[in-house]
């Protein structure tokens, strides 16, 4: 109860909804960051996944790496980065990054390789090529499981991107970071209910891109076997 | 024409697939590979269009090695159809119909139209089933369209592999006759592969037999291969079921039934019971004054009653399946007697009056004969080639 009295209090205040520090500027530094960190770790994990996963080759690698990868902590390696490089744009990057990449990394060659061996063998034998068995048959296949994929990174560096403010940069986690600092609870607790706000909008937003990409055809069988 | 000449296949763990293939497949023919698993008919299919390399010798389309073609372009000349049937998921049913023509350039609405002339052609209704996803379709239904999506290019060779194996056996039949139907008007170059001797007689023009370790065994017509199979290879592998196919061939009129173990009702006990000792019968077939069946006496049982009491009293089994050797095969007068408890059937005439009882030693003895007139009908000349 105390908690949410906390938040609440600190959240109608009319202060914190304007100004460079207010929640809405806030909102927007955190997705920010967080945006671009998906976008380079998309950039980085899909092609990878969808690389092995045609090949077939290194599959295993690419398992058992990103387990050992997840276990590295964020917050460690943000550190790590600051001692290397200083602080900058990379300090955050780098360890947002590394978070997004296991999720989006396994589930598209996941996706990729558990495509029905028989599909891509009448792929192959009605006269596509390596390319095209891809292109046309892998990729609209395994596009549910990689937007899986994409909607738990988001999630992982949505929720994980407080950390930037450890070191002096923006973002929602100024307001845990600073809240604990001065001891005023409240605004912990209303910057940490913002962050779970904005999480679960992200999930929704996931969730209605999944009905724009997935293939008609795929949705309707899901929805069918279920 | 399809030429196999000299052709093996050796995967790099040693293990021979096919060996020395030497094969014709002639234009416009249904060629069946059949044969028992691991015996290379699959991979023999899949070097026609590339998919597995031979390790040596070569295969001709038209007296052109395939090894030289472009594989991609190879295949989009050769239809495929496989047992899943391979539809993509993510594609309405005109649009899987319409993938080669799409690979080959076509205009969508081109190859859209062609999708619908083609499900035209294999029995689905464009308008209700175009715009359908596989999933949403019967396992017979989406094999069907497998079969249009490979005649989509209007290709001359048809590959199918085990294309009927994943449907019930009596969609499997529908299937199977359609594809005679359908080879009646286009006259395509079939190959197909089954380990299924009774699809490889129906349906084949030519089948090839295949024994374990790709080689082959013996190619024939249909007619042939239950005729004059090469070695007992072929034999065993034909003969099973040509021997109880070829029973519904033969009426079981030739059958010699047993009537000295059928009494009338109206017989005392101590009679049917002499009866049954004479004849070396435990069961006797009781029937009415009409001459109908009534049921079965186990003599065993009559010998607790009272030696004066008839027939008509005892306890009797149920008549079984009855045959009428006029109108019924052989087949069903074997099958009959397997089914009855006594191990022996009920012979009867149009009217249901009894005319006697087989027994396996009867139906032995008819099988033979029959066979034996039949074979030396089928084959005056006499041996194989």
């Amino acid at each position: 109860m105390s908690f949410l009295t906390f938040a609440w209090d600190w959240l109608k205040s009319p202060q914190q909804w304007q100004g460079p520090d207010g929640i809405p500027s806030r909102v927007l530094q955190h997705l920010a960051y967080s945006g671009l960190s998906l976008l380079i770790a998309t950039l980085i994990a899909v092609p990878l996944g969808l690389l092995i996963g045609h090949y077939g080759r290194g599959g295993f690698a690419v398992v058992n790496v990103t387990n050992i990868w997840r276990a590295i902590p964020t917050l460690g390696l943000l550190i790590l980065v600051v001692v290397l490089l200083g602080l900058g744009v990379l300090a955050w990057l780098i360890p947002l990054v590394a978070l997004a990449i296991p999720p989006i990394l396994v589930n598209t060659y996941e996706g990729v390789a558990g495509v029905d061996p028989e599909l891509k063998d009448a792929a192959r034998g009605m006269g596509m090529t390596s390319w095209q068995v891809l292109w046309k048959v892998e990729v609209p296949v395994a596009v549910p499981l990689i937007m899986l994929g994409l909607r738990t990174g988001a999630i992982f560096v949505v929720a994980t991107a407080t950390i930037a403010a450890e070191i002096g940069v923006g973002g929602l986690g100024r307001y845990i970071i600073d809240g604990l600092a001065s001891n005023n609870y409240g605004e912990v607790a209303g910057g940490a209910a913002v962050i779970v706000v904005l999480a679960l909008l992200i999930q929704l937003v996931f969730t209605g891109l999944r009905r724009l990409v997935v293939p008609t055809g795929l949705r309707l069988q899901a929805r069918s076997s279920r | 024409m399809i030429t196999f000449d000299g052709v093996t296949k050796r995967y790099p763990d040693g293990t021979v697939a096919v060996d020395s293939l030497n094969l014709d497949i002639p234009d416009g023919k249904i060629m069946v590979l059949v044969g028992p698993s691991g015996c290379g008919k699959t991979t023999t299919l899949r070097m026609i269009n590339r998919l597995v390399e031979p390790s040596a010798g070569r295969v001709l389309l038209d007296g052109r090695d395939v090894a030289d073609a472009n594989p991609s372009r190879l295949r989009r000349g050769i239809g495929y159809v496989i047992q899943q049937t391979g539809l993509f998921p993510h594609r309405t049913v005109e649009d899987n119909i319409a993938t080669v023509p799409m690979l080959t350039g076509r205009k969508k609405a081109d190859a859209r139209a062609r999708a619908r002339e083609l499900m035209e052609l294999v029995g689905l209704d464009p308008p209700t089933m175009a715009r359908r996803y596989p999933h949403q379709l019967s396992g017979g239904q989406q094999q069907r369209v497998g079969v249009a999506r490979a005649l989509a290019a209007d290709p001359p060779v048809l590959l199918m592999d085990e294309p009927f194996s994943a449907v019930d056996p009596i969609v499997r039949a529908a299937l199977q006759d359609e594809l005679i139907g359908l080879q009646a008007r286009l006259h395509k170059t079939v190959v197909l592969v089954t380990h299924d001797v009774e699809e490889a007689i129906k349906v084949g023009d030519l089948v090839a037999v295949f024994r374990p370790g790709g080689r082959l065994a013996q190619v024939d017509s249909p007619e042939r291969l239950l005729g004059a199979p090469a070695d007992d290879y072929v034999r065993d592998f034909v003969g099973f079921d040509r021997g109880i196919r070829r029973l519904s061939f033969f009426r079981a009129v030739s059958l010699d039934l047993a009537t000295d173990s059928v009494l009338p009702a109206a017989t005392t006990l101590a009679d049917a019971i002499t009866v049954g000792k004479r004849a070396g019968e435990p069961w006797l077939l009781v029937v009415g004054g009409d001459r109908k069946p009534l049921g079965w006496a186990a003599v065993a049982d009559l010998e607790s009653g009272p030696p004066d009491a008839t027939l008509a009293g005892a306890d009797l089994a149920p008549v079984g399946h009855t045959f009428r050797p006029e109108a019924d095969s052989l087949r069903a007068a074997l099958d009959a007697t397997l089914l009855s408890r006594t191990e022996r059937a009920v012979g009867v005439d149009d009217g249901g009056q009894v005319l006697g009882t087989t027994s396996y030693e009867r139906l032995r003895d008819a099988i033979r004969a029959a066979e034996e007139a039949a074979d030396r009908a089928a084959d005056p000349v006499g041996g194989g080639r």
